[in-house]
């Protein structure tokens, strides 16, 4: 009588024979359904998978699978759809987990697909976005088309509704990177095609990760083949489906994602889909009314109505998010209050003055009075200007260093004009000597003319220049050109409110 | 009849297999027997016979007694005489068996006429003398015959379902092939084995990986089949794997 072995799995007596025979009750456990279906051990479920036609295309196990990947380790079926089966696999000279995606064998049928192949290959390995899974490697192995893909551990968003979806701030959190991975596509030359919530996953960090790029052109779906074998889940793909894109599928372009993009926003938010006459999502969930507009105009059926770019989406989506109307401009950091600005550069301008006109009194020549003023007044004001730019004693000195250098320009030639129009002789006689023109007996007059004219002009150009140039200024200190700011600057460019300020 | 046992199976092929499974063949017969259905009883009989003597020898039966028994009950079941009972037993033929024995026991067996062999009787091809000493082999536990006779029935499942692979190996050529590959049948794979095999077949541990998985598929759609001979649906396939898995671990 020997001693009973017992089986390290189930926990059976072993039977007597060979130490290598194998245990019986697991043996017989071989023959049960469920075992052979998780090929690999492990669940077939909860880890992101696409969803899709069940029973139409029946993968080989992971175990057979592992005999055509030689450098993989395939570990288990993860999910099974009509775009194809998911395995987790690992990559032993890497130590990394990744995902295997192998295309149904029908679709190798079609003797130009292998070209169509390579060329969506290269388009999707070119997206390089922490938003989109990666692309490793892809080809061909026996039968089998398949891509090797970075592995997401995570749910995907069609999980997340079957456990009660997530609260609106999350949901805002999700869509501005699925909108960052989206404009990236679409930045360069891709059409996602079938954006839906089983192709959105969320890893373990709440990342949002995009997948099955291209596949829907790449395997050629056309609408008429979703019409087949009408299970729940097949038809659900329709509805992510933008009009266009089920009348006209080949004009479709990237305002199709767009469209998809809304369902999914609005399926997040109220856990429904918008069919038929639907209401806003502020109706039917706590979430801000504002959102409402966003959702609505990315469902317009009218792709030229929609959104015409995901950034867009994205700018109000986090615009609201922040609670902040869409139309304020950001608070200016470093101008001071509109009504401040016109009174405190014309006591520059009088502070200028009264400097001036002191040193001059105080027997200086005018050129020298002017030196010390350029030093003191204009080259400290400018200094602290462009060092404390983005402060409010920063933008103050700014007005006063423009005033100030107005001022430096200006009155000098001012009094220089002033001085030749009050006796243009001296000038003159310089004028004969250097050209050789002969005087003649209306110079004098002719010349007071012009100079008035002159004057006048240079007047006007003066103030324009300020209007335009102050204008673009405050325009760039803003960081907004809008033509509202542009009403305000002319408000405030010394046309009108100078008058109205003078005492 | 067997009218009242409707496979639960869908798909009509399902239908047609277990029409011509031999217990099926024998449930739809009844009394009316054809010799199909007589041969299929006689083979069903001969492939699980040892799990019957078992359970008499735990009962307490010696050897000789065991063997009387066993025969006496098997000429009568052949005799068509307890295929009544299968109303009772719901289509499985391992439950049958083993309340028609129960009914033999109690109201038929005559230990005074132990004696009586031979004589215009059926008999079963069976080897008492290997079962005997099969049973003396098996460590004596505190089990109830009844599950003495549920574990030798899974074994003896297990021990057909491997002969006809080995069959087909041997059919193939490759029977050696089935030897080394039948170890890795259950539990987690053995990378390292799988390397050293690979390397005695002259192959590679992919192809090796392969062919173990291959082995499996067939070994479960083997073992199905080999269930299915004993009832009469798809759905009592896995409930009857599940109940042997139990009787097995126990």
């Amino acid at each position: 009588m020997s001693e009973s072995r017992r089986c390290p799995q189930c926990g059976a007596e072993l039977p007597s024979g060979g130490p290598d025979s194998p245990c019986p009750a697991c043996l017989i456990k071989l023959g049960l359904q469920s075992w052979a279906d998780r090929a690999g051990g492990g669940p077939a479920e909860d880890v992101a998978a696409t969803e899709g036609i069940p029973g139409r295309f029946q993968p080989p196990d992971a175990e057979e699978l592992d005999g055509h990947f030689p450098q993989l380790e395939i570990l288990e079926l993860l999910g099974v759809g009509g775009m194809g089966a998911v395995y987790k696999a690992r990559q032993p000279g890497l130590d990394r987990l990744v995902a295997l995606k192998i295309l149904p064998p029908e679709v190798g049928r079609d003797p130009a697909f292998a070209e169509r192949f390579a060329r969506e290959a290269r388009a999707m390995a070119r997206l390089s976005h922490p938003n989109i899974v990666a692309i490793h490697d892809s080809g061909q192995a026996s039968e089998f088309y398949y891509f090797v893909m970075e592995f997401v551990e995570g749910v995907n968003l069609r999980q997340t509704f079957d456990t009660g979806g997530l609260p609106p701030q999350e949901v805002l959190a999700v869509v501005p990177q699925i909108c960052d991975a989206l404009q990236y596509a679409h930045n360069e030359g891709i059409v996602h095609r079938d954006i839906k919530p089983e192709n959105v996953l969320l890893d373990k960090r709440g990342r949002v990760k995009i997948a099955d790029f291209g596949l829907a052109k790449l395997l050629g779906k056309a609408p008429a083949e979703f019409t087949l074998t009408g299970t729940g889940q097949v038809m659900g793909t329709l509805h992510y489906m933008a009009p266009e894109q089920m009348e006209r599928p080949q004009q479709v372009d990237h305002r199709a994602d767009i469209y998809s993009l809304g369902v999914v926003f609005y399926e997040m938010l109220t856990g429904e889909l918008p069919i038929g006459r639907f209401a806003p999502p502020s109706k039917k969930v706590q979430v801000d009314v504002r959102l409402d507009e966003v959702v609505l105009r990315a469902l317009e059926k009218d792709p030229e109505q929609r959104y015409q770019k995901v950034s867009e989406v994205k700018t109000d989506v986090e615009s609201v998010g922040r609670g902040r109307e869409r139309k304020k401009p950001p608070p200016a950091a470093t101008l001071p209050p509109l009504h401040f600005r016109m009174p405190f550069v014309f006591l520059a301008v009088m502070f200028y003055a009264v400097v001036f006109s002191t040193i001059e009194a105080l027997g200086l020549s005018p050129v020298l009075a002017w030196i010390l003023v350029v030093l003191f007044l204009v080259v400290p004001s400018a200094m602290i200007a462009m060092r404390l730019r983005d402060t409010k004693l920063g933008s103050y000195a700014k007005l006063c260093a423009i005033a100030f250098v107005a001022m430096a320009v200006c009155w000098p030639l001012y009094s220089g004009l002033a001085a030749f129009r009050a006796d243009p002789q001296p000038t003159l006689d310089w004028l004969y000597r250097t050209t050789g023109v002969t005087p003649g007996r209306h110079d004098v007059a002719i010349v007071r003319g012009l100079f008035t004219v002159g004057a006048a002009l240079l007047l006007l150009f003066f103030f324009y220049g300020w209007w335009v140039i102050g204008g673009r200024l405050q325009a760039r200190w803003r960081g907004k050109r809008s033509s509202q700011e542009e009403e305000g600057v002319k408000l405030s460019s010394g046309i009108s409110t100078p008058a109205r300020r003078k005492p | 009849m067997s009218e009242s046992e409707q496979p639960t199976a869908s798909f009509p092929s399902d239908r047609r297999r277990f029409a011509t499974t031999r217990w099926s063949l024998v449930l739809a017969a009844g009394r009316e027997s054809s010799a199909e259905s007589e041969a299929a009883l006689a083979t069903l009989c001969e492939t699980y016979w040892y799990p019957l003597y078992a359970y008499v020898r735990r009962q307490g039966y010696d050897s000789a007694e065991a063997q009387d028994l066993t025969q006496g009950f098997f000429a009568r079941l052949l005799e068509k005489k307890y295929v009544q009972q299968v109303q009772r037993e719901r289509g499985r033929f391992r439950s049958f068996l083993l309340a028609s024995l129960k009914h033999y026991i109690i109201n038929e067996w005559d230990r005074s006429r132990a004696a009586k062999r031979g004589g215009g009787r059926k008999h079963l091809r069976v080897d008492f003398k290997a079962g005997e000493s099969r049973y003396r082999l098996e460590p004596a536990g505190v089990e109830t015959p009844e599950s003495v006779f549920e574990k030798q029935w899974a074994l003896a499942l297990l021990e057909q379902v491997q002969e006809a692979l080995r069959d087909e190996f041997r059919d193939a050529g490759k029977e050696d092939h089935f030897d080394r590959l039948s170890v890795y049948l259950t539990g987690e794979t053995r990378s390292a084995s799988y390397r050293e095999l690979a390397a005695e077949l002259g192959t590679t541990e992919g192809a090796v990986k392969v062919a173990v998985h291959r082995l499996r598929k067939r070994f479960r759609s083997r073992l199905r089949e080999e269930i299915a001979q004993t009832v009469s649906s798809e759905a009592d396939i896995d409930d009857e794997i599940r109940a042997l898995f139990d009787a097995l671990r126990s």
